[in-house]
């Protein structure tokens, strides 16, 4: 090689250089910060996917730091961290674990699950181990404040809004220590001012409990409804069904309702927590929901939908009557022998075989008006397959409509907010509240006469709503029967004792509003057979404390799983929750047992 | 802190281990340094006899020997070795070492950055922060400046202007080992010194008071503002010596500190936090249990918590050759509450010499509750303690009862003067008269008042505290562990660098310190290989397994002779690991000193004793084996 080729393939190489350095600059070109210059292809799909650090959250430079000290090996790091914060859990030292929760964020400031999982961990599980309810508060706490840095790293993390609001209300207000780290929460001034610095109204009387300070479960609500306007400005809901999401806020004012009630406010200003719920929950009923269809559909709009189904349908009789009356015949015509038997014998004399058959024929039955428009006269057939177009689509709503009606057991919230929104209602549960506190006192006879009181007024209330046989009331009434039973010391009742056919209802397999109604039918006919009832749980009348809560409202309260079926978001078992904490996740440390 | 079994040994039980000779510390060394020897000649024989065949090769490594003992380790003089030592040293600073202290310095500057200002107990975070920082740092340093000094000289040629001299191989490599801890000593006092002081200032802070109110009878309660995440609660009373214009009170824990708060006219003064850096001294009783029924039990019973491993390592050469298997970890033991079941700590040394307060003993407890029902939340689960006269458990006090404070040290006293049974006598009982045996024994029983709850305890939860070290001499005692270590690392380095070139010398030590470091997990992997229980297997086992995805606890899933090929390689492997590291110095052993000293306990005397004969022990093992190889290097030049 001489000089001059040495010279040449030096240009080359340069040349070479150069050529790559241009896509590369293409590529990775910043934007220039004027309209139109959206910089190179990574800016441009950086922003497009808001994936830009300055998009997702705060930067902070000691994670910046973190991530560019570890290298590269971010992964790795974090991993490790992750096995030592295991490890420090495992030997309980917590100030340990949270300095490495720390360090994990700051290396994966962006990972959403890590908040989640870890912020779990601190609140339920961390805080389980502590026997000082104080302690326990704290460590609840710290899992929550983890939670918002999270949201505070991660703007537009819809689910981790969410979950915050889950926390303050779910852990705070659904924990055996409940009305513990209720008032613990509402005192907790340096909290109330992270809550302001996250622009979280926690001064508005939306906020603010009866007492005039911050109530856990308003404060929850208003994360919620940070996280409905997130996602109403095109956010998206990720990992969570819509229908979940959205019910969440307007079920936290119920909850605050019916906590104040517990906690003994049982004036006004429960009427008019109920009252906002039920004005919460209407207007949930009135929110677009996107479902698994195409289509989003509106909780509260289920009556429309089926008068427009039976508009519909009317209209299409007049146009096609005579052909779906003949494809009907020609469907009963196609039956067999054992077929038509079924259908002949009266529905309660059939077979359970029978009946199941009976039922299916009954679909079978009916002509499709897909198929009988096909069939109408050819004068209106176009406008029938239009018609019979128009029914399927709006059938298919209301089939949709009803369903995600059931999951989050629509109809009952909003009969419980109409129910307990009434003065006799709160008038009913004073009642009750002060016979079981005059109960605890010992003050047999005032007890006795509260509570009789408090019975008449509630078999009205049941006989109007008696969709409140689901409710936790139910089995608070059944305890303060019992009670009562051991006050009047007898087994049994008069015939028209007024929660007779209630009691009979509670103690049968079918607690049904129609059972409760023909019991009270029998009863007023002077027909309804009395039982001797046994006590269940003599309770020992001392035993309650003044203002506390029936020892089994507490425990059906603590479950963490909503009660309306809709797959109880979050539990724990939808978290990779490690070994032997399983327990603890599920319910608290210290099960709740039935006393008494 | 829970302490470990083989933290309460004393240096001589450490040395010896009376009952089981065969974990004793001396056995492992001296087995250590008769391997290291037969190793050591075997090798030498075998690389003098390819050099100068079987006979010559013989003789030569006789003469090393002899040569060792007649010549070098005699004619060793003081002053050469400090001489070159000097040189290593001026050579180190050339080489611009002390980077490292401006590096711990940038450190801390930024250590807030990391360091949770929300911690329950800060001092404990920044104790260990600087502990450990310091550490891995002093470490790190001593891994550059011993691996890279003599193969530079080597290579360079520059060690013929110091071997051409009349100076012994002995000279140069203790020479160096001196240089080099020289420098790094230098370097430990400005970053010992920075570290208190960064620790203290860190901690200190103040408060306003925010809210006063009269409580009538002459005091007052009060409330400081929140500052540094937390706030507290006071109470102000009349001091005695003055006219009752000045008011003072101390304020509650919080934080693991507490301040002092004076009221002087108008004006509050808020001292310092108090209470923050402690240094403990303990004094550990023996720790037993009964169950229900009052019988005597070894542990207490286990509520089924997950539970930690490890301790595998104090049993040393028993658990090598096997006759020791079990994880040594000690766990909380419980008590169930409202029957006989109790903890009872037997303590020694019980004299008022020792404890000359009038007031009575001072007792910290850090016990762990538990409980199977939920009982009354608002109050925590109360327990008592009583004390007995180990002779004549007739004698004993009426209950003291207390509050578990969980993860918190709580401080009781037990007074001099107390209630007790006698018999069948109740009468007033004398601490030191009736309760303790005249040879200073007494036993405390605590007991769980709670029925159907549980009360935890380690023989490390509850102790006596005769005296109170101060922080600081504690913290120098945590830089002298960190000395020796560093000691240790050098010693290993120079060492490997006798025969090995510069970045292998350092490679070499750095998987020593690796295999001190992890040695535990390579314990607990022998364990579960030894009792056949799948737990992930050795480190191809474990390689599969990562790759295909698989549970550490589910069967191997190859086909079986590629199984039992995995296993049986795996075997040698963990084997080969395991006796490396068994004969490598345990170091986390060493690194957890720190941990005392941020829990605010005393460092033992022994335990540094046991630090500073084992780094004795290997440098001498690292000095003779360095000392052969640069012979046999210079025989070659």
């Amino acid at each position: 090689m001489n000089r001059s080729s040495g010279f040449r393939n030096k240009l080359i190489y340069l040349m070479v250089m150069i050529a790559m350095l241009i896509p590369l600059y293409l590529l990775g070109q910043p934007a220039g910060g004027s309209s139109g210059d959206g910089g190179g292809q990574l800016t441009q799909m950086r922003t497009k996917y808001n994936i830009a650090e300055s998009e997702l959250g705060d930067i902070n430079p000691a994670s910046e730091t973190m991530k560019l000290a570890s290298l590269g090996l971010r992964g790795v790091a974090a991993t490790l961290l992750w096995s030592k914060a295991n490890e420090y859990k495992v030997n309980h030292e917590w100030d340990r674990l949270k300095a490495t929760l720390n360090n994990i964020a700051l290396l994966q400031p962006h990972y959403e699950k890590v908040w989640e999982f870890q912020a779990h961990n601190l609140s339920y599980n961390v805080s389980a181990e502590f026997d000082d309810y104080r302690q326990r508060y704290s460590m609840v706490r710290e899992g929550i404040e983890y939670l918002t840095r999270g949201v505070e790293q991660n703007r537009k993390a819809s689910r981790l809004v969410w979950y915050t609001g889950w926390f303050y209300g779910q852990k705070i207000g659904m924990s055996d220590e409940k009305r513990q780290f209720r008032k613990l929460f509402s005192d907790d001034k340096p909290q109330h001012e992270e809550l302001r610095e996250s622009n979280i109204a926690v001064d508005s009387p939306d906020a603010r409990g009866p007492d005039g300070k911050p109530d856990n479960w308003l404060v929850g609500r208003q994360w919620l409804l940070y996280g409905y306007n997130l996602v109403d400005s095109g956010v998206k809901i990720r990992n969570q069904t819509p229908i979940n999401y959205y019910q969440t806020g307007p079920k936290w004012r119920i909850k605050h309702a019916e906590a104040i009630e517990s906690e003994g406010v049982l004036d006004d200003r429960a009427k008019s927590a109920w009252q906002q719920a039920a004005d919460d929950w209407q207007s949930f009923g009135q929110r677009s929901v996107p479902t698994t269809s195409p289509f989003t559909i509106k909780l509260g709009s289920i009556l429309e939908l089926d008068q427009q189904r039976q508009a519909l349908t009317k209209q299409l009789m007049d146009l096609a009557g005579e052909t779906y009356r003949a494809e009907e015949k020609l469907l009963r015509d196609g039956l067999n022998d054992q077929e038509r038997e079924a259908l002949a014998i009266p529905p309660e004399e059939r077979t359970q075989e029978q009946g199941m058959l009976a039922m299916q024929l009954e679909v079978r039955l009916k002509p499709m008006w897909s198929r009988v428009a096909r069939k109408a006269p050819e004068k209106v057939r176009l406008r029938a397959i239009q018609l019979a177009g128009e029914l399927a689509d709006v059938e298919a709503r209301y089939q949709k409509t009803d369903s995600y009606r059931g999951q989050v057991n629509y109809e009952y919230w909003q009969t419980l907010c109409t129910a307990e929104q009434e003065d006799r209602t709160v008038e009913a549960r004073r009642l009750l509240f002060d016979a079981e506190k005059a109960n605890a006192d010992a003050d047999i006879d005032q007890a006795i006469q509260k509570y009789e009181q408090a019975f008449a007024m509630w078999a009205e209330i049941i006989d109007d709503f008696p969709v409140l046989l689901q409710d936790e009331l139910s089995d608070d009434l059944m305890r303060s029967i019992n009670r009562y039973k051991v006050a009047i010391d007898r087994e049994d009742f008069d015939d028209d004792f007024p929660l007779h056919p209630f009691i009979e209802v509670m103690l049968s397999e079918k607690k049904t509003s129609e059972e409760y109604r023909r019991l009270r039918q029998l009863q007023k006919e002077g027909k309804l057979e009395r039982r001797v009832t046994p006590t269940e749980n003599p309770v020992d009348p001392t035993s309650s404390e003044p203002g506390d809560k029936p020892d089994g409202q507490e425990k059906a309260a603590d479950d963490p799983r909503p009660t309306d079926g809709t797959g109880g978001e979050p539990s724990a078992g939808d978290k990779p929750a490690p070994e032997g904490d399983v327990e603890a996740t599920t319910s608290e440390r210290t099960p709740t047992l039935p006393q008494g | 802190m829970t302490l470990q079994p083989d933290d309460f040994w004393s240096f001589s039980e450490w040395l010896l281990r009376p009952e089981s000779f065969l974990e004793s510390a001396l056995l492992q060394g001296v087995v250590l340094l008769a391997f290291a020897t037969l190793v050591g000649l075997l090798v030498a024989y075998l690389v003098s006899a390819v050099r100068y065949g079987p006979s010559e090769g013989f003789y030569a490594v006789a003469r090393g020997v002899r040569d060792l003992f007649r010549d070098d380790l005699p004619g060793t003089s003081p002053r050469r070795i400090f001489a070159l030592a000097r040189l290593a040293y001026k050579e180190a600073i050339r080489r611009k070492v002390l980077v490292v202290v401006a590096l711990f310095l940038v450190g801390l500057l930024f250590a807030g950055w990391y360091l949770d200002p929300r911690s329950s107990d800060p001092a404990r975070l920044y104790i260990s922060f600087v502990l450990t920082s310091t550490n891995y740092l002093i470490l790190l340093l001593a891994l550059f400046i011993s691996a890279f000094s003599l193969p530079a000289d080597i290579k360079n040629r520059t060690i013929y202007t110091i071997v051409t001299k009349p100076v012994r191989a002995t000279e140069i490599v203790l020479g160096r080992m001196l240089g080099f801890v020289g420098v790094g000593t230098l370097m430990l006092v400005p970053m010992g010194l920075a570290s208190y002081f960064f620790v203290v200032r860190g901690l200190r802070h103040t408060h306003e008071v925010v809210d006063i109110k009269d409580l009538g009878d002459g005091r007052f309660s009060g409330k400081l503002s929140y500052d540094q995440f937390h706030e507290h609660t006071f109470t102000l009373e009349a001091t005695g010596d003055t006219d009752g214009s000045v008011l003072e009170g101390v304020t509650d824990y919080v934080r693991g500190h507490r301040h002092i708060v004076r009221k002087v006219g108008d004006r509050y003064v808020i001292g310092e936090p108090t209470g923050a850096l402690r240094a403990r001294v303990p004094s550990y009783g023996e720790l037993s249990f009964t169950d229900r029924s009052g019988n005597l039990d070894v542990k207490g019973i286990d509520i089924g918590a997950e539970k930690g491993r490890g301790d595998y390592g104090s049993a040393g050469i028993a658990r090598l050759v096997g006759v020791s298997r079990e994880a040594r970890r000690m766990e909380f033991g419980y008590v169930e509450g409202g029957t006989l079941g109790s903890a009872i700590y037997a303590f020694k040394d019980v004299t008022p010499q020792r404890y000359p307060d009038a007031d009575g003993i001072p007792m910290e407890m850090a016990l762990r509750a538990f409980r199977t029902i939920k009982g009354d939340i608002v109050s925590g689960l109360s327990g008592s303690i009583t004390m007995r006269n180990p002779d004549n458990p007739k004698i004993e006090s009426t209950p003291i009862n207390f509050v578990v404070q969980e993860y918190d040290v709580s401080e009781e006293r037990l007074p001099r003067q107390i209630e007790g049974t006698d018999g069948d006598q109740i009468r007033t009982l004398d601490l030191f008269q009736d309760l303790v045996t005249p040879d200073g024994r007494l036993d405390v029983i605590l007991r769980c008042i709670d029925r159907q709850q549980y009360l935890g305890a380690t023989s490390s939860s509850v102790y006596l505290r005769p005296a109170e070290s101060s922080f600081a001499w504690n913290l120098f005692k945590s830089y002298f562990s960190i000395w020796l270590q560093m000691v240790m690392v050098i010693a290993f380095g120079v060492m490997f660098s006798t025969f090995l070139s510069g970045p292998v010398a350092m490679v070499a030590t750095f998987v020593c310190v690796l295999l001190g470091f992890t040695a535990e997990r390579i314990y607990d992997i022998r364990y579960y290989l030894d009792k056949g229980e799948a737990m992930g297997g050795g480190p191809i086992e474990s390689l599969v397994r990562l790759v295909r995805q698989d549970s550490m606890t589910t069967d191997l899933d190859v086909d079986a002779i590629a199984a039992k090929l995995i296993k049986g390689v795996d075997s040698v492997l963990v084997y080969t690991l395991d006796v490396i590291a068994t004969s490598l110095p345990n170091l986390p052993k060493m690194l957890s000193t720190a941990e005392y000293a941020a829990s605010g306990f005393d460092i033992f005397g022994s335990l540094l004793a046991r630090h500073a004969v084992a780094t004795a022990g290997y440098v001498f093992a690292a000095f003779l084996i360095g000392y052969f190889f640069l012979k046999t290097r210079e025989i070659a030049a």
